[in-house]
């Protein structure tokens, strides 16, 4: 026990808020593996207050206002009771029996542990920097809750008929299923309201936890698939921008997840624009060693980028992670090689896993970019015409720009396009025509249909915009 | 001769006389446990009969209540220990029992904050589209708030409940919320309703004494019955316990389906016809009635809200239908599926299809109605116009009505990519057979079709590009039309209006 009272003298005296917040966390040091132990085996709960008083106000080496200690007085009572919980859960953890494990009154311990630490806060006993203390609550009561909902949905399974008891009704939903954290997400938004609200002068704000809330917010929400709540945060920052300082002053890693997020919120309401940009920023400044982050932020990022730029991720970076090459690869060959066959197996192979992360709909407009190649190869498989006396002027010999469709409609074949078939062996011209239409619409293209003739006519210089040719 | 005074005897000795003996509390008398007592104790302490929920303080509470109990009313050898309920499993019960009868007051209250989760037709609180779903929560809720006419003569369950200390604030919030979650709009699946009736319907091995929960039980299981005979029934919201006699039962509701299903054929009359149908869903909410009928019910009302393009109320209906489906209530889930995903391409709502594609199942994906569905869906992604307008005219079911809402805009946006692409003009011919006007195959008149194209042209603008030629054909000049049928388009995509109920 004594161990964490030295570092919380020591955090005091120095100010050093991240020592401050491992007094409270529920995983012990690793210079103290023992910690949460001693501390709940240290006291008991009739001589728990008067041990605390001691240590926080009677000790020699802190110095603590009256309110300060007061307030953690509070804290370190519920820590006690947290801690009782916390061992039992784990001992029946690891003694084999998960299902004693009462995770659930573990959250709610910690959520008393949080409620008190909120106190403290917002009777401004505690100053500034103590405010990583703030991130361990919030990171913990979302992992505990995640958790206790877990154990609720096994126990839903595993309920048997005791006597008397009724038979538990399918949960309806993700509503039952998720409820601890939403819980959780109530008393996250709490602590964010709080930092918001804080008016003291910046160097003693709360506001740089504001960041990291968001955050925490940002992945609770997602989990519970609610993305509006989340644009709620978004619309929450945004309006106390005057306030706030720059999300460049804040740690880097609090900027890197904030705009990972927002880029993926942009995403999802297909501002593609905007989540580029975001994505690329969080991309480029994220920790190079934290291959995790950087796996999930070109997840969103490829597809964002194939969108926008048209432009594919090239072999080496899609070989630095294993999940995105299998999942990237064969789709991106296949663009290039404008080979519809292998495009449309590769969008159903990786289906679930697109859908998943709500990528499908995005990557599906690959599939312009396959016909845009397609296109061009035929324009570039085609006849070169002789200069013309009053065309190129220096005899620049130019590609045919006249296409017939019956062309491109063998080249959609070969390309394994089953949409164009007829049905009855042929080949419907006016699908072939319409593919046409659409990239001229889209500007992948630059020409006219001449449908009389049966020719696509396509512009003698700049045919295939963006691609050179 | 008596003195005049009552002798009393002196005390002798500094030993206090007998006081009345004090009724002595059970708990001090030597009581005999016998071998049928400790073995429910054992059984009560045992690991294995540990209960989720209940903690070991708890229990041994309940416990030392339940044996001083019997102690009391001198049962300890008559009541059979062995097949007594153990302690944790009658704190779980009364806890039910409490939840439950509150769980209808509690609903109200909490269905604000389960309708923000609550995943009914892939709910999120900022769609304008929830003001239907909270329309359909709440018209059902108010259903249901209604406190039963029986929990009003609740009686107090006794001394068991005073001394149930075990169930804390927190539980109990807790339990209520589950319950409400579970009950909140849809009830309870009847064939569980009919277990819990068989179960609680015989006599419970516990004897007398404890005014137990258990008998409130086939009041609490048993929902309200109809007795109302009437086929026919307007629909009125309710705001009060609803009468048995002004409810159907299910015989009834069965009758009255048919009956509405034949007007609606004969009259196509949609006041009636919703008027009736509604009611008959609040018949069938207010009895927890969940069964085929019920899917019935709302797959006719949302069939006919297609065929009047009412598409609130066909909203409303399939969102129930998709809480039903997912009961394992037989249905044409197949048919209603298809719907929901062309609903979702109509309404361009992203997140919802995003939603729907990562809900559906391979099953469903190898009926014909759903790839047909799907197809639209991806045609219309890709702005394959063409091939969109030949699966418009091929749609499954009543897949066409559907469609019908979506085919004005997206004739729009197809004309929008013909004026660019062609050029310089094309037949007119052509315009109507891409956009699909030559829909009817058995139209008397072959150039209906024309006409109608012709019409819709006209009717945005394209009217000055149109040229007759000498040969009789009607040419419309594409590359002029280029900005009127952009400008169209970009109107026509800006919003999309979801018609709410009123």
């Amino acid at each position: 026990m004594e161990a964490l009272w030295d570092d919380f003298a020591t955090a005091q005296n120095t100010c050093n808020g991240y020592l401050l917040a491992t007094t409270i966390s529920p995983e012990a040091p690793a210079t103290d593996p023992a910690r949460l132990y001693n501390y709940n085996r240290g006291t008991n709960a009739y001589s728990l207050q008067t041990d605390l008083r001691y240590k926080l106000q009677y000790n020699p080496s802190l110095h603590l206002e009256k309110k300060e200690a007061a307030a953690w007085h509070e804290i370190f009572t519920a820590f006690y009771t947290f801690t009782g919980k916390l061992l039992a859960a784990e001992e029946s953890q690891t003694a084999n029996r998960p299902r004693e494990a009462d995770w659930s009154t573990v959250y709610e311990s910690w959520k008393e542990v949080l409620s008190a630490v909120y106190r403290g806060y917002s009777g401004n006993a505690f100053e500034a920097w103590t405010i990583p203390c703030l991130y361990v609550v919030g990171k913990y009561l979302r992992i505990f809750a995640i958790k206790a909902d877990e154990q609720a949905a096994a126990s839903q399974r595993d309920s048997g008929l005791a006597f008397g008891e009724l038979q538990e009704e399918d949960a309806f939903g993700a509503a039952s299923k998720n409820e601890k954290l939403e819980d959780a997400a109530r008393q996250i938004n709490r602590i964010f309201a709080l930092c918001l609200g804080d008016r003291s002068p910046l160097e003693d704000s709360r506001k740089w936890a504001l960041y990291y809330t968001a955050n925490l917010l940002f992945k609770t929400y997602f989990r519970l698939n609610s993305i509006p709540l989340s644009k709620n945060i978004l619309r929450s920052l945004r309006a106390s921008a005057s306030d706030t300082p720059e999300l460049s002053t804040f740690p880097r890693a609090h900027q890197v997840t904030f705009k990972y997020y927002s880029g993926v919120i942009a995403f999802l309401e297909e501002d593609y624009a905007s989540a580029e940009e975001l994505l690329t920023f969080a991309y480029e400044s994220c920790e190079r060693r934290a291959t995790r982050n950087l796996e999930l932020i070109l997840m969103y990022l490829i597809p964002t980028k194939m969108l926008t730029a048209h432009r594919l991720p090239t072999r080496q970076l899609l070989q630095t992670s294993p999940t995105l090459d299998r999942l990237f690869s064969p789709l991106c060959t296949a663009i290039k090689r404008a080979d519809l066959r292998a495009f449309n197996a590769a969008l159903e192979a990786g289906e679930d896993e697109f859908v998943k992360r709500r990528i499908y709909l995005t990557l599906e407009r690959g599939r312009d970019i396959l016909l845009r190649n397609l296109f061009r190869k035929v324009f570039i498989a085609g006849e070169v015409e002789d200069a013309k006396a009053d065309g190129g002027g220096a005899g620049a010999a130019a590609r045919r720009t006249r296409i017939p469709v019956r062309e491109i409609a063998a080249a959609l074949r070969m390309a394994g396009a089953t949409e164009i078939d007829d049905g009855e062996g042929g080949v419907d011209t006016d699908e072939v025509e319409c593919l046409v239409a659409n990239a001229i619409y889209k500007n992948h293209m630059k020409g006219y249909i001449a449908r009389d003739r049966g020719f696509v006519v396509l512009s003698k210089t700049g045919a295939f915009p963006g691609t050179g040719v | 001769m008596s003195p005049s005074y009552t002798a009393v005897a002196a005390r002798k000795t500094l030993h206090r006389p007998d006081a009345p003996p004090a009724p002595e509390p059970a708990k001090t008398q030597k009581v005999s446990w016998t071998p049928g007592v400790r073995g429910y104790v054992q059984r009560a302490f045992d690991a294995d009969s540990a209960t989720i929920g209940v903690g070991p303080v708890e229990m041994q509470r309940r416990l030392k209540a339940v044996i001083t109990q019997a102690a009391e009313a001198g049962q300890l050898q008559t009541i059979d220990w062995t097949t007594y309920p153990l302690p944790q499993n009658l704190i779980k019960a009364e806890r039910e029992a409490l939840a439950l009868s509150s769980a209808q007051n509690a609903r109200i209250a909490n269905l604000n904050a389960s309708t923000s989760y609550l995943s009914s037709g892939a709910n999120i609180p900022e769609r304008s589209v929830k003001r239907k779903n909270e329309d359909l929560e709440t018209t059902d809720a108010e259903e249901d708030a209604i406190t039963p006419p029986w929990k009003k003569h609740n009686t107090n369950k006794g001394s068991m409940e005073d001394r149930m200390t075990g169930k804390s604030k927190k539980q109990d919030k807790k339990q209520k919320k589950n319950e409400a979650f579970r009950a909140t709009g849809l009830g309870t699946n009847a064939a569980v309703l009919e277990k819990r009736k068989q179960r609680f319907g015989y006599v419970s091995p516990e004897p007398s004494p404890h005014p137990s929960s258990r008998n409130d039980s086939p009041e609490r299981t048993g929902s309200l019955v109809g007795t109302c005979q009437t086929v026919e029934k307007s629909y009125f919201r309710l705001n009060a316990p609803p009468a048995p006699e002004t409810v159907r039962p299910l015989p009834v509701l069965e009758k009255a389906l048919n009956h509405i299903r034949s007007k609606w054929k004969n009259e196509h009359n949609y006041n009636y016809a919703c008027d009736q149908l509604k009611s008959m869903r609040q018949d069938l909410t207010v009895q927890h009635i969940q069964n085929e009928l019920t899917v019935k019910v709302y797959e006719s009302h949302a069939r006919i809200a297609l065929e009047m393009k009412d598409l609130g109320e066909y909203n409303q209906c399939q969102t129930q239908l998709r809480a039903l489906y997912k009961l394992s209530i037989p249905g044409r889930s197949e048919e209603f599926t298809a719907y929901r995903i062309l609903y979702t391409v109509y309404t361009c709502n992203r997140t919802d299809m995003n939603d729907l594609l990562a809900d559906l199942t391979l099953g469903d994906k190898q009926k014909p109605a759903v790839q047909h569905a799907l197809r639209v869906r991806s045609a219309l992604a890709s702005g394959n116009y063409h091939k969109f307008f030949r699966l418009y005219l091929d749609a499954p079911f009543m897949g066409a009505y559907l469609l019908d809402m979506v085919v004005e805009r997206e004739r729009i946006a197809a004309m929008a990519s013909i004026c660019k692409a062609y050029k310089p003009d094309v037949t007119l011919r052509f315009i109507a057979q891409e956009l699909a006007f030559f829909g009817d195959v058995d139209v008397p008149d072959p150039d209906a079709g024309l006409r109608q194209c012709l019409e819709f042209l006209c009717q945005h603008g394209g009217e000055p590009f149109v040229e007759r030629k000498e040969d009789g054909e009607i040419r419309f000049h594409t590359g002029k039309a280029i900005a009127v049928f952009e400008a169209q388009r970009a109107a026509a995509f800006r919003s999309v209006d979801i018609k709410g109920q009123i």
